[in-house]
């Protein structure tokens, strides 16, 4: 997840408008459903790497790493899937028909492709401009503010959170089982009362400052290029045209 | 001396009902200065500071700024907290915004600024501070060093007259403290009053101009740091040692006094000898 977010932050599209991001996205979101599977689904996959390593000069190593989980999920769903079970006979029956092969491949495809889509997204834009898009998009400031406050404190949480565990470890708190246990529960327990404690303070510092109900600060507005727009939509129509020539 | 720019008297301050954090604390805070309150922990620093702000209210007595008694209304307070600005000891108290360009942003916006007024503070400030060239880095990226510099320029880009400082320095290495100290000694030299806490009395000793002990709560006494951190009784009873430039005035067979007097007596004994 930290890596995740180094990558948001420092590669190379990070101060294009997210829009610009989004409406690719977005577009090769709808192409990957709209069009049969087997036809689409790659395009978009490649479409979607190729922007984030070659475009962005994310490493290809990011790019799996963010891809690994989903794909290990949708690998362990394809034999539910591919196998049907059958009742009417005598006897359960377990049975593999074409049909099912062929759903469990189209739908595999298509959700690769639209987690690579996803992958593009986050390694390319820190969650802070995404918020913003979301913001400008119609989603409640307050919820907006509510996850950007919650994004920030996170990482200061996961902080404390790896001090304490290393302290722990100090003093041998995770020598056994027994002590494994009852360390995490202190440590749980202590993050929760500090994170309280933090929130109070917290309070404190912004008033300082002050903070009287809204969380406003000057962003960047990175400029919405009709250039690259066009480019966006461009890539997402070539990848259609892939997909439609072939056989 | 201008006058007092901040002044409190006998304020007592009660946490959660039993803790007697401040018990009758007196203190003034004379214009363009550079006092030091200290004190070892647990003594009330942290509780005056936020008293000297309007973040909380004392029990009893009263506190003036510029003169004027204050008030806690939700306007006095915005003002209040425009001229007094507060630096808490942990910096990730204060920063809450995802770049450092935008988190500094966040004051001068809450004092109605325009756009390019804000744009110019913020540059301005990151300037002051001596950190231009991380206006666009996350705020979860950042050394400790770093972030106390982005919280002092939160504050600076407010443009306060007075700037609070718990413990400056606690947990920076030398060149962060270096640099921490270059900033405010730029901006105490173009008028800004500085208030900062700290236990460390050599620090103390040797930077501010004047000194205030406090223990269990009261300011035993405020003065210049030559004739106040003399006072082995009065140290004694804060819980504070003697200032190591004593310790060495006194081997040198060199009669006390403030850091300059002291460090010009040993070099004039050096090129005498
Ligand atoms: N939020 C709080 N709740 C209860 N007691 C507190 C709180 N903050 C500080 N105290 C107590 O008040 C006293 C003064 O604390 P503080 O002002 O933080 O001292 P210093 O900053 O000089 O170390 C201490 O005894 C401390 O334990
Ligand atoms: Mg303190």
């Amino acid at each position: 997840m930290l890596a995740t977010d180094r990558h948001a932050w420092t590669n190379r599209w990070r101060f294009i408008h997210p829009g610009e991001k989004a409406l690719f996205v977005a577009g090769l979101l709808a192409a990957d459903f709209a069009l049969p599977a087997l036809a689409v689904a790659p395009q978009v996959f490649w479409a979607a790497y190729l922007a984030t390593v070659t475009g962005a000069r994310v490493p290809g190593r990011a790019f799996w790493g963010v891809m690994a989980v989903p794909m290990l999920f949708l690998l362990a769903g394809i034999p539910a899937l591919a196998l049907s079970l059958n009742l009417d006979g005598a006897g359960p029956l377990l049975s593999l028909s074409p049909e099912g092969l062929a759903l469990a491949a189209a739908v595999s495809l298509r959700s690769l492709a639209a987690v690579a889509c996803l992958a593009f997204l986050i390694l390319t834009t820190p969650v802070p401009d995404l918020l913003a898009l979301a913001r400008r998009l119609g989603l409640p400031p307050a919820l907006v503010e509510l996850a950007y406050l919650m994004h920030r404190l996170v990482f200061v949480v996961l902080e404390r959170a790896s001090a304490a565990r290393q302290a722990q470890e100090a003093r041998l708190g995770y020598r056994t089982f027994g002590t494994s246990i009852r360390s995490l529960g202190l440590l749980g327990g202590g993050l929760f009362l500090r994170s309280l404690d933090r929130g109070r303070r917290l309070d404190l510092g912004l008033a300082a400052r002050g903070y009287h109900g809204e969380l406003r600060v000057l962003g960047r507005e990175p400029e919405l290029s009709v250039k690259r727009l066009a480019l966006a939509v461009l890539a997402v129509l070539v990848v259609v045209a892939l997909a439609l020539v072939q056989p | 001396m201008t006058g007092a720019i901040l002044a409190v008297d006998g304020i007592e301050h009660t946490y959660a009902g039993e803790v007697l954090a401040l018990d009758g604390l007196s203190l003034t805070v004379p214009r363009g200065c550079r006092l030091a309150v200290l004190g070892s922990n647990g003594c009330g620093k942290t509780t005056l500071f936020l008293h000297l702000n309007g973040s909380l209210r004392p029990g009893r007595g009263r506190i003036e700024l510029g003169g004027e008694p204050v008030s806690y209304g939700r306007a006095a307070l915005m003002g209040w907290r425009s001229r007094v600005g507060l630096v808490l000891q942990d910096p990730d108290d204060q920063l809450f915004a995802a770049t450092v360009a935008e988190d500094v942003s966040f004051g001068p916006l809450n004092l109605g600024l325009s756009g390019p007024e804000v744009r110019r503070r913020v540059a301005e400030a990151l300037a002051a501070v001596g950190i231009a060239d991380l206006a666009e880095r996350s705020t979860h990226m950042l050394s400790y060093g770093q972030k106390r510099r982005v919280t002092l320029a939160g504050v600076l880009a407010m443009r306060p007259e007075v700037i609070l400082l718990d413990e400056p320095t606690a947990g920076l290495d030398a060149r962060g403290a270096e640099l921490l100290l270059a900033a405010l000694e730029r901006l105490n030299a173009g008028g800004t009053t500085l208030v900062f806490s700290t236990h460390d009395i050599d620090f103390a000793y040797g930077w501010a101009d004047r000194v205030a002990v406090l223990a269990g709560g009261r300011c035993l006494r405020e003065g210049a740091p030559a004739t106040v951190l003399a006072d082995a009784g009065l140290l004694a009873e804060a819980g504070l040692r003697r200032p190591l430039l004593l310790d060495i005035a006194e081997a040198a067979g060199v009669p006390p006094g403030g850091r300059d007097e002291i460090l010009a007596r040993l070099a004039e004994r050096k090129t005498g000898s």
